[in-house]
């Protein structure tokens, strides 16, 4: 089989823009997500408890790393922040649902159910459907030299698409950490209200 | 606690995001080991620890009727 240094400069710029394409997905998902949960969170009062929040920062961190990618050119080292994260988010997640998996006082799912899953059985889900994704996609395309040569620059509408999602990504991290400070202060978080706000 | 997690995160993403690379990545791991602490001290119980016996009660129940059964 070729590998992707021996092929010619067109398929080397395709592999290039299925890899951005594929990491612009994955931050669209997470976007949408974060955007789901924030709606839940001011629409309905579904206040975030403390291992929720946590799984959103996690979140955000997977965000870092294709936000470097775009910004500062393809590296393995934003790859590896991402699937850190990812790592995170599932660790985190897999100890929530297991708190809340057998049902005594004081301990439920929080939250309303979506398709009959609640929020912390879909971050397991979340988390490794992300890690299987970068498995797939290493797995694919893993002689990737080509990224270093073919830059996103190269791809101005992604690029363009890319900035606008990563600047939105970055607004809602500063939505959530205003929303933190009004419903912690500067202490340990509860789902009791906003602590500022009473 | 968790506004410093919130903190640490926005300003690693604002700065990767104005290429302030180094700056960007030492604010990240210090997210990434404040969230770990974080997450450890909101599992601890002072009653359990980190263990989940919630999960063991039901086999407790589920064992002797087991051994019931093979026996």
């Amino acid at each position: 089989m070729m590998s992707a240094r021996d092929q010619p400069m067109a398929a080397r710029r395709l592999l290039a823009l299925v890899n951005y394409t594929y990491l612009l997905l994955v931050m669209f998902v997470i976007a949408g997500i974060l955007t789901t949960a924030m709606s839940l969170q001011y629409a309905n009062g579904e206040l975030p408890c403390p291992l929720c929040l946590l799984e959103r920062v996690a979140m955000f961190g997977v965000c870092f790393g294709i936000i470097l990618n775009f910004r500062r050119g393809f590296s393995y080292q934003n790859t590896g922040f991402s699937l850190l994260f990812a790592i995170v988010l599932l660790v985190v997640a897999v100890r929530q649902t297991l708190l809340d998996i057998y049902p005594r006082p004081g301990h439920e799912y929080i939250g309303s159910a979506i398709f009959g899953i609640h929020m912390p059985v879909w971050s397991v889900i979340i988390a490794l459907t992300l890690l299987t994704a970068y498995a797939i996609k290493l797995a694919i395309l893993g002689d990737d030299e080509f990224l270093r040569e073919v830059d996103v620059g190269e791809f101005p509408v992604m690029r363009k698409i890319a900035d606008i999602l990563g600047i939105y990504v970055i607004a809602l991290c500063l939505i959530n950490l205003v929303s933190v400070v009004v419903q912690c202060g500067f202490g340990e978080c509860h789902t009791f209200g906003y602590k500022l706000l009473q | 606690m968790m506004v410093v997690v919130y903190a640490t995160m926005s300003l690693a993403l604002i700065c990767g995001w104005f290429g302030r690379r180094g700056l960007a990545v030492a604010l990240l791991t210090t997210c990434l080991f404040l969230s770990i602490g974080l997450f450890l001290f909101e599992i601890y119980s002072p009653e359990y620890g980190f263990r989940m016996p919630w999960i063991q009660s039901e086999l407790d129940r589920v064992l002797p009727s087991m051994r019931a059964a093979r026996t």
